[in-house]
């Protein structure tokens, strides 16, 4: 049975084939420490290092490289940015469609003294912009919002978000866990002072990779100190960009995959990958929309969503739909509450959850027909109590 | 090639080796030398006279450097006995 990966929201699959072989040439040819010798490896490593990161400030038009850091992962990202950024006695203003990696690190921050204001969001994940600005006050200190929800792909109005950060005189963070690498992101025109990705998911890397971006003049405390190769005569933790952020030896086989990614994602273009996500999304909501028993969530207008769409079976509960679908279909999705516990109180889910599909760019109207008349007969199924032969 | 400089961070040695080459000038990242370079372990060795150009070509990429230095490689040569 052939698989169809819808869980790109995950993390993505397949990863182009440049990310192995890139992967296997620096364990081969550049295995070095980067930025800890001067000997050829090690400046093979720090290379590496250099081309990826001047790649991922490239993709979101960040003016600097050095304004770029290494993270693991998304989550990494943000908690550099929470904690780095926010004191006890702060205001923070987030919203209801956060997924754990925002809400987590925020419960912490609270117990710690800083105030949070979580603005509830539609049934269909939309932001109302007056009610962020409501929830803003004088002094508050940061405004943090996904980009889009993980649960149902609506995306968020990032640039009118980062206008409105600006005007009160706050820092705009965004979660760009499922848009980096598949919808446009340039953090100047969007005002968007911090940026956590993973480079795992929609920029089609390995895991165990991810950025931050910093504004110039945005000063973070860092999460992490530690051996950096520079300033090494101080037991002082430096205060530059990006080494003050990147104690401890990089992920520097993953990011050679990264690198490796970017390449092959500038060459297809950004605008490309969204045009492609935005017809496989159209095409899957468009026909599943029919199917008795079927709740699909989320904004009924592709042009608001990213690559992931939710729904419900009637009769059947989201995990069981997802062991069908993989068991009987090969079709890998992900049932349940996503690390979005809020998100799904928000469009009224919780505690059940749903089943996510999330496309990528390797997928094709081919798989989607195919899931869909999965779907058909799965709740077919569920809602006629008929035996399951499948 | 008988400049060199030094970094705080092996970024921006990279940054330097790649903007200085793409400026034409010649470039090459070497081991540091302790005394000049107690940081990130490299330092680019470059044409001394051209240091203008470098400059401006790393300020203009907004590359941060240490310093810039002149190099005088050690000889493995003997000097003449003092009697």
């Amino acid at each position: 049975m052939a698989v169809i990966y819808f869980d790109n929201a995950a993390t993505s699959w397949p990863k182009p084939p440049e990310v192995a072989s890139a992967i296997i040439d620096h364990a081969r040819d550049a295995g070095g420490n980067p930025g800890r010798a001067g000997h050829r490896m090690s400046i093979a490593a720090a290379r590496l290092i250099e081309d990826t990161r001047d790649l991922l400030a490239a993709l979101v038009n960040a003016p600097d490289s050095s304004q770029m850091v290494f993270t693991l992962n998304a989550t990494h990202a943000l908690n550099i940015a929470l904690h780095g950024l926010l004191r006890p006695g702060d205001h923070v203003v987030t919203t209801s469609m956060e997924h754990n990696s925002v809400m987590r690190p925020l419960h912490d921050l609270a117990a710690g003294g800083v105030e949070v204001s979580v603005v509830a969001c539609g049934v269909d994940g939309a932001l109302d912009l007056d009610d962020v600005r409501r929830a803003m006050r004088p002094g508050t200190r940061l405004l943090v919002t996904t980009h889009a929800s993980n649960v149902v792909g609506t995306l968020l109005p990032v640039a009118e978000l980062g206008a409105l950060a600006r005007a009160h005189g706050a820092r705009y963070l965004v979660d760009a866990a499922q848009t980096a690498g598949v919808v446009p992101i340039d953090v100047e025109a969007m005002g968007i002072d911090l940026l956590a990705f993973p480079g795992h998911k929609g920029l089609l890397g390995p895991t165990g990779t991810g950025g931050l971006y910093i504004r110039e003049g945005v000063t973070l405390t860092p999460l992490v100190r530690g051996g950096t190769g520079s300033d090494s005569a101080s037991e002082v933790q430096p205060e530059f960009l990006p080494d003050v952020h990147e104690s401890g030896t990089l992920n520097v086989a993953g990011i050679a995959g990264l690198g490796a990614s970017l390449r092959f994602l500038s060459e297809i273009g950004v605008d490309t990958v969204r045009a492609h996500e935005l017809r496989l999304v159209a095409r899957l909501v468009e026909a599943a929309s029919d199917i008795p028993g079927i709740t699909i969530l989320g904004p009924r207008d592709q042009v608001r969503q990213c690559g992931v769409v939710s729904f419900t079976i009637a009769g059947a509960t989201p995990s069981e739909v997802a062991q069908l679908l993989d068991d009987s279909f090969g079709i890998l999705a992900r049932a349940g509450l996503h690390c979005a516990p809020s998100a799904h109180r928000t469009i009224g889910t919780f505690p059940d959850g749903t089943v996510r599909f999330s496309v990528g760019w390797f997928n094709t109207d081919l798989e989607i027909d195919a899931s869909v008349a999965a779907l058909r007969q799965i709740a077919a199924w569920a809602t006629r109590g008929v035996a399951w032969t499948a | 090639m008988d400049g060199l400089i030094s970094f705080f961070a092996s970024h921006h040695a990279i940054r330097a080796e790649v903007t200085l080459t793409r400026a034409g000038l010649a470039a090459r990242l070497i081991p540091g030398p302790r005394e000049l370079s107690p940081n990130c372990g490299v330092a680019l060795r470059f044409e001394f006279a051209q240091r203008h150009a470098a400059l401006a070509a790393l300020a203009a990429k907004h590359v941060r450097i240490d310093g810039v230095h002149e190099y005088r490689p050690r000889t493995d040569t003997w000097g003449p006995p003092h009697s």
